[in-house]
């Protein structure tokens, strides 16, 4: 008897959850999601024009699997499953390519890809021939070792050498000081589920930055914090885990309030910290209104003449205004979005100090190509 | 629903299956379909004259024929233009789904037809439901005319069934997205290892041949869930192959649907082993060789196919006498890493790449045993590894038997099934969704 029970309860269950789930996709395919807000891209819609050929060569069948996949009812929570599954069940250390540990998320690598750095590392080198080499003043360059560097180490995750790629950025540009960061940081320096560092966390980088550079007499370092939250990083969604997001610290003092940051792109001045863009798809972009290519970052309060130019990528956003005390002006080029020859039409390099501050994870990625 | 429309649905189902993974070689299953019916009908017409023979051949021509062109044309372009300097273009045909299975069963079909084993089918939509029968059409396992000749034409239903069905499905569907795969991920990683390790290469070995295990079986474990559900009865293909103590058992509890057809449509016709010891080790030798190449058109898959064949040919004169004498355990260890061996070249790059894996699993150029990437690895999937090892031996099924013969164990059992059923679903589907799922690897036969 109790067979025949669990043999209808079994039958029941598995009809109801096939008819559950094609319902859903039938009222998803009248409401599609445009965007996935978590992931940070865009979902894949039902295939339009759906010809013969197309159905012959597969692209409509591999077009409407994407959709089925990216349109999935409960999505989100599906994803949050399999995360779980694999890392508190399967207990695998990562879960598409990512690792958890004390809520920090990290992603994990084995290896640098040599061609990614010596391309990256080349472009750098290629700045330093042909705008600093013969001119005058301070030349530095520092390498912000990333999360991974950190997690890890305190975990036991494997991770590329760090070292050696420190000894390589020192040889390609042995005509610059080396400023050596990975002391001045910890895991607890960067958010959780984000790549980046926390401003509020680097006041020992900047202190170690400014001192090396001659700066440090000229910067107060007395700030505010203030907070912004929830700041969802990149690794919130892609982690599929649903972690209690971060709280984003900014400083502010006066210094700070009337600097005025003007883009070369836009033409258009602005402020350091660009609320709007907290509220966009990447909270981070708060620090100087996120990805662009030639920034100006002007102090009007300046005890000096001094002007600095940083070549960086994004983790410079949240560090460069902690600079700004100690200079009139200080320049921010990132030359993934500028075609480094043209810089001379913006930027006269004659005596200013240049600063290379670039974090492991940008030099080892395809975004230099 | 009518007997006879049942049938149909179900024909059209499979062949709407079918079309949705391969739509060009749909028209090339359904002549097979075709020239299986009417050489069925054409050898029981003529039966008892030289014709019906004729026309048995022209069926095993015409199936071997669409295989052999489809499947091993590059191979032999390849070798006939290594071995006489020859530069025949290859005709790079995408290898039809499916197409070693579908074809074997259409050959069983004609050739039990001739031989009185099995009554010819004169409905053609009872034929083509056999040979497009979606459950097991892409990756067996080789369901036989035989077996499902009577529930062509009569078939029932019940919870029971169903239930059943749904189970064997749902246990098939996780063994492949949550153990195979992820053993996939494992072999992938330590193979592809920068530094590789003694240790790695071992664990690599284990790890395919745990993948191949549960990503095979749990095909045919959701072929004959499925089965169920529409009321047939497919045999077993799998009989936890890993606990075999000689490679002949190995054999009797691996692919069984594959040995069994070779052995009844190709070894007893030989001869079998009711002849000398010269003529068995021809048999024998032809049978692998064919196993082998059935497998994939490469070379590594015939060495494969050969590899066994050398096994069995050392058990039958020397190996069983010597294992008979010592504990069973030595006997188990020997098929254990003989079968780590043979995967690793079943799974291999080609031939340079086989002796390479299999010159790294004892160390060759010196490589180091262990490293500490090696240890992030094997900690980081122990738990797979572990579930995989202990999922690949009669443990679960017994210790479910056991708690069964008692009144709380089955109730337990009882409740537990429907919980565990959906579950599983919902974690497979979970899978899905994120997109981990890779395509189960007996499609490529």
């Amino acid at each position: 008897m109790q067979k025949k029970i669990k043999n209808i309860v079994v039958t029941c269950a598995f009809v109801i959850f096939l008819a559950l789930f094609a319902g859903l996709c039938v009222t998803r395919y009248f409401r599609p999601a445009e965007i996935s807000e978590s992931e940070r891209r865009p979902l894949a819609q039902f295939p339009e024009n759906i010809t013969w050929a197309g159905i012959i060569d597969k692209t409509v069948i591999n077009g409407f699997e994407d959709y089925s996949v990216d349109q999935f009812p409960f999505r989100e929570w599906f994803r949050a499953l399999k995360a779980n599954f694999q890392l508190k069940v399967l207990c695998l250390n990562e879960n598409n390519g990512l690792a958890v540990k004390n809520d920090y998320i990290a992603k994990v690598e084995q290896d640098f890809t040599p061609e990614l750095l010596e391309y990256s590392i080349g472009r750098l080198q290629y700045v330093y021939e042909k705008f600093l080499k013969e001119n005058g003043g301070n030349k530095y360059v520092a390498l912000i070792p990333d999360k991974n560097y950190f997690f890890a180490k305190d975990y036991g995750y494997p991770s590329p050498d760090y070292e050696k790629l420190a000894e390589q950025v020192k040889n390609a540009l042995n005509g610059m000081e080396y400023i050596d960061l990975f002391g001045e940081l910890e895991l607890t320096d960067y958010y959780r589920t984000d790549t980046h560092w926390s401003q509020d966390k680097i006041g020992a980088v900047a202190d170690k930055l400014a001192q090396a550079m001659g700066a440090a007499d000229r910067i107060n370092s007395e700030y505010t914090e203030n907070t912004l939250y929830p700041f969802k990083g990149v690794y919130y969604g892609q982690s599929a885990l649903l972690p209690k997001p971060d709280t984003i610290v900014y400083l502010t003092n006066e210094i700070l309030d009337s600097c005025t940051v003007y883009d070369y792109e836009t033409g258009q001045t602005g402020k350091i910290y660009d609320f709007e863009k907290f509220e966009g798809n990447d909270g981070y972009d708060f620090f100087l209104s996120g990805t662009k290519a030639l920034l100006r970052i002007d102090n009007p309060n300046a005890t000096t003449d001094k002007e600095l130019v940083i070549f960086r990528d994004s983790f410079g956003s949240s560090l460069s205004p902690l600079l700004v005390e100690g200079y009139k002006s200080v320049y921010l080029v990132d030359i993934r979005y500028v075609v480094p020859d043209l810089l001379d039409r913006f930027i006269d390099f004659e005596n200013k100090d240049v600063l290379f501050l670039y974090s492991a994870l940008i030099l080892n990625s395809k975004s230099f190509k | 629903m009518p007997f006879r429309c049942k049938n149909l649905v179900l024909l059209i189902a499979s062949l709407f299956f079918y079309f949705y993974g391969e739509p060009i070689y749909t028209v090339l299953m359904l002549v097979t379909i075709l020239s299986s019916y009417l050489h069925g009908l054409l050898i029981d017409k003529f039966r008892g004259t030289v014709w019906s023979k004729v026309f048995l051949w022209t069926s095993v021509i015409t199936s071997i024929g669409a295989l052999g062109f489809f499947k091993y044309s590059d191979f032999f372009i390849k070798n006939v233009n290594s071995l006489f300097k020859t530069e025949f273009a290859l005709l790079g045909l995408a290898l039809p789904i499916g197409i070693s299975f579908y074809t074997f069963q259409t050959l069983s079909y004609t050739i039990d037809v001739y031989r009185g084993d099995a009554k010819v089918q004169k409905s053609p939509i009872r034929l083509a439901t056999y040979v497009a029968l979606f459950p097991q059409l892409i990756a067996g396992p080789i369901v036989r005319y035989t077996t499902v000749e009577e529930e062509l034409s009569s078939r029932t239903h019940s919870f029971e069934n169903f239930s059943y069905g749904v189970t064997r499905f749902v246990i098939g569907l996780s063994k492949k997205v949550l153990i195979a795969d992820t053993l996939g991920a494992l072999a992938r990683t330590l193979h592809g290892m920068e530094e590789a390790t003694v240790a790695a290469y071992w664990f690599y070995a284990v790890a395919v041949s745990l993948q191949l295990y549960f990503d095979f079986s749990g095909y045919s474990d959701m072929a004959i869930g499925l089965g169920r559900i529409f009321g047939f009865h497919f045999l077993e293909n799998f009989n936890y192959p890993f606990i075999s103590k000689s490679i002949a058992e190995f054999w009797r509890r691996w692919h069984m649907s594959l040995g069994t057809w070779f052995r009844d449509y190709v070894y007893i016709p030989l001869g079998g082993n009711r002849v000398s010891k010269w003529r068995w080790l021809f048999n024998t030798l032809v049978v692998w060789f064919l196993t082998g190449f059935w497998h994939g058109a490469d070379w590594t898959f015939i060495i494969w196919g050969l590899f066994f064949a050398m096994f069995l040919m050392l058990e039958k004169f020397a190996l069983n006498k010597f294992f008979a004498r010592i504990p069973r355990v030595f006997s188990h260890i020997y098929v254990i890493i003989a079968i780590l061996i043979s995967f690793v070249i079943f799974s291999a790059d080609g031939l340079s790449g086989a002796v390479a894996d299999l010159g790294a699993m004892f160390g060759a150029d010196g490589i180091p045993f262990w490293s500490g990437e090696t240890a992030y690895y094997l900690g980081g999937y122990a738990v797979v590894l572990l579930v995989a090892i202990f999922g690949a031996t009669p443990l679960v099924k017994m210790i479910v038997s056991k708690a069964k013969e008692t009144r709380i164990g089955s109730v337990v059992c009882n409740i537990l099934e429907p919980v565990f059923v959906i579950v599983m679903l919902l974690i497979v589907t979970a899978y899905f969704v994120d997109g981990s799922f890779s395509p189960f690897l007996y499609f490529r036969f």
